[in-house]
């Protein structure tokens, strides 16, 4: 009888944990997502927010930086403390932050909660892979936290599009507060069982020296991260503020991305190429598909798809190469693990500062070919002179709303009163001035696509096989 | 290295350089690099200026647009900065008023060469409409042939007067106002009238 018992308790035990896994690579998965999963949400967040594209910018540079600097100390207590709390109370943290979030009535408040959501996020994403390595072993754990953590940085942007789109700017915060509620008591239950060998690992930590961490796949990790930063973030904004495409259109759109990093990997698998390999043709692409967005010839959706396949495909070949490359045969496990983590995230908030006060800039510069351009049109439109002035009247007092953003004409022209045979030289004209501020726009994106395409190709440079000078 | 490992180590990255230039490369040929806004035309050079409109505004329309271009040339800036310059500043400059009246006078003489400006028999009706003037006297100009009032009103006479006697600088003020703006024009419009009836009497006797 109790045998039968202890057989059940431990198939219960099994269980449990089975579902404990899920539970903890989806936390990490929406932590390392929740550095780009607002980027779709910051024009919503602007609008009932208020505020400037660069404060804007610091609901995203917040979160990372703050995760950048807390990640290897939180990994470091981790490797030294018990992780199993520690962990259960970043997830906990995280939760209540994300909550914060969404209740936050001004731009300081969301970012405030912002800064505590990573400091949560920073002890949930090292706890998580300390917890995945005690559940299913060391190979498959590490794994699971490296595909979830690529998973959700491919995934945020799209799931934070269809979210805001089809619910609230809220709804990307509140969406996470469950999964990582559920997650606490999992992260407990894990870590019961998995206490006795983190017990034992902790006196190897301690007793192991200290390696030093890899310098060359986390200074790639740094320049890639920022190049995949503009990527994300650029793209979504040109889409969303730029082209004026719905945020559900853009997240489908930039969906593009996390599809062709899925098949990247097994494609790379199956030409059995040597992960330098993999990883050179994954900066190139990256770089590649920077450049390409930088060239756009129009402003249809089609046109932004090779791009981004070209940057998913880069994205996949390379993110985890670099991450197994910075943790291999590195001890501890876990320390090292808070290097690369503090590597990506630097990277996001390195490319944020350098490429957000360049586009802001040049979105400003912009400003006068489009303003130029349109009144061309407007002088030269086939409509009735009073009609040209009205509109001049409706445009400008749009420009002055919209607050030097990319403006929404249509009002200007509903409110003209024309006759009907008018009506189709007034839809045309909208047509032309529409694309004119789309031209504006996409050029006002592409030194920012340039320079982060230059980031890309730079982050090829640690990576690269140099000879060491033998000294006799 | 083997030469089949050597193989696998540039494999992946020739392949990924293949299609990052084929990508490049449809991008470059659709152009890609010149999706920019129009640039500005060059307010020296001929433009063809039509309207959409008839009579008195079809007419006005076309010499605002020639004289904002002849404007713009003197000034040295484009044609649609000048625009949005005096459509935003409260205050044009004086060099600004000065390459205005200059560009609209060039203007109508360049219409007068082209031989569309029409003849004030055909713009008579139209502005009567509009003239503070008794109904009486309205009646009688209506009754007046055609060939009569061609002979003593010249088009370009009445538009060169209107556009020396245009307050140029509270016109460009009222822009927003149509009715101030419109009641100021047909005030300059009936002295510019009746300056060139008087200076036709004048030539007569």
């Amino acid at each position: 009888m109790r045998s039968m018992d202890t057989r059940d308790l431990r198939s219960e035990d099994v269980r449990v944990r089975r579902a404990a896994v899920p539970l903890l690579a989806l936390t990490v998965g929406f932590v390392l997502a929740d550095s780009a999963i607002v980027t779709l949400a910051l024009p919503e967040i602007l609008r009932r927010l208020g505020g400037t594209v660069p404060q804007a910018a610091w609901v995203l540079i917040a979160f990372n930086l703050v995760l950048a600097l807390v990640v290897v100390p939180a990994a470091w207590v981790c490797g030294h403390r018990d992780p199993v709390p520690l962990c259960a109370a970043g997830i906990a943290v995280f939760a209540g932050a994300s909550s914060a979030c969404a209740l936050a009535g001004s731009m300081p408040v969301l970012i405030a909660a912002r800064c505590v959501q990573a400091l949560g996020g920073a002890f949930a994403l090292v706890g998580c892979l300390e917890l995945l390595v005690a559940t299913i072993g060391e190979r498959r754990g590490i794994a699971c936290w490296i595909a979830a953590g690529v998973i959700g940085t491919a995934v945020g942007p799209v799931a934070g599009g269809l979210l805001t789109e089809t619910i609230s700017w809220q709804a990307v915060f509140v969406v996470q507060v469950p999964v990582a509620v559920l997650a606490v008591p999992a992260a407990l239950t894990v870590g019961g069982g998995a206490a006795d060998r983190g017990a034992a690992r902790r006196g190897a930590v301690q007793r192991a020296d200290m390696q030093r961490p890899a310098v060359a796949p986390n200074v790639s990790l740094v320049l890639l991260s920022a190049a995949l930063t503009a990527a994300l973030f650029l793209l979504v904004l040109l889409l969303v503020e730029g082209w004026r495409r719905s945020p559900a259109i853009a997240a489908l759109a930039v969906s593009v991305v996390p599809v062709a990093a899925f098949v990247a990997t097994p494609v790379a698998r199956r030409a059995r190429a040597a992960p330098r390999a993999e990883i050179a043709a994954g900066c190139l692409l990256v770089a590649g598909g920077l450049a390409a967005l930088a060239l756009l010839p129009s402003a249809q959706l089609a046109w932004t798809i090779a791009p981004q396949a070209l940057i998913g495909l880069g994205l996949g070949l390379s993110l985890d190469r670099l991450t197994v490359d910075a943790l291999r045969d590195r001890s501890p496990r876990v320390m090292h693990a808070g290097w690369t983590i503090g590597a990506r995230h630097a990277g996001v908030v390195l490319g944020l500062a350098i490429l957000t006060p360049v586009f802001t800039a040049d979105l400003r510069n912009a400003q006068v070919p489009a303003q130029e351009a349109i009144t061309a049109l407007v002088l030269d439109a086939p409509l009735p002179a009073d009609d040209k002035i009205a509109l001049a009247r409706g445009l400008s007092d749009q420009l002055t709303k919209e607050h030097g953003r990319v403006p929404d004409l249509h009002p200007a022209f509903a409110r003209l009163q024309l006759a009907p045979a008018e009506r189709p030289a007034a839809d045309q004209l909208e047509r032309d001035l529409n694309a004119q501020l789309e031209r504006a726009a996409t050029q006002a994106f592409h030194d920012s696509f340039l320079i982060a395409a230059g980031l890309a190709l730079i982050a090829l440079v640690p990576m690269l096989p140099l000879r060491r000078r033998v000294t006799t | 290295m083997t030469s089949a490992a050597k193989l696998r180590a540039v494999a992946l990255p020739v392949v990924a350089a293949a299609l990052v230039s084929g990508v490049l490369g449809v991008q470059i040929a659709n152009g890609g690099g010149d999706f920019t806004p129009a640039r500005s035309a060059s307010p020296c050079a001929h433009r063809a200026v039509t309207s959409v409109s008839t009579g008195i505004e079809g007419l006005t329309e076309q010499l605002v647009l020639l004289g904002l271009d002849g404007a713009a040339c003197r000034l040295h800036v484009t044609r649609e900065a000048l625009a949005l310059d005096l459509a935003q500043s409260r205050t044009p400059t004086d060099a600004q008023v000065d390459a205005l009246r200059a560009g609209l006078l060039e203007a109508v003489d360049r219409l007068k060469a082209e031989g569309r400006l029409p003849p004030a028999s055909t713009l008579t009706d139209e502005a009567l409409d509009s003239a503070d003037l008794n109904s009486f006297v309205k009646a009688a100009i209506r009754a007046l042939p055609d060939s009569l009032i061609n002979s003593v009103l010249k088009t370009d006479d009445v538009l060169r007067r209107t556009i020396n006697g245009l307050d140029l600088r509270s016109l460009l003020a009222n822009l927003n106002d149509p009715d101030q703006l419109s009641q100021q024009i047909n005030a300059t419009v009936t002295k510019a009238v009746k300056d060139a009836l008087v200076a036709r009497l004048r030539d007569l006797l």
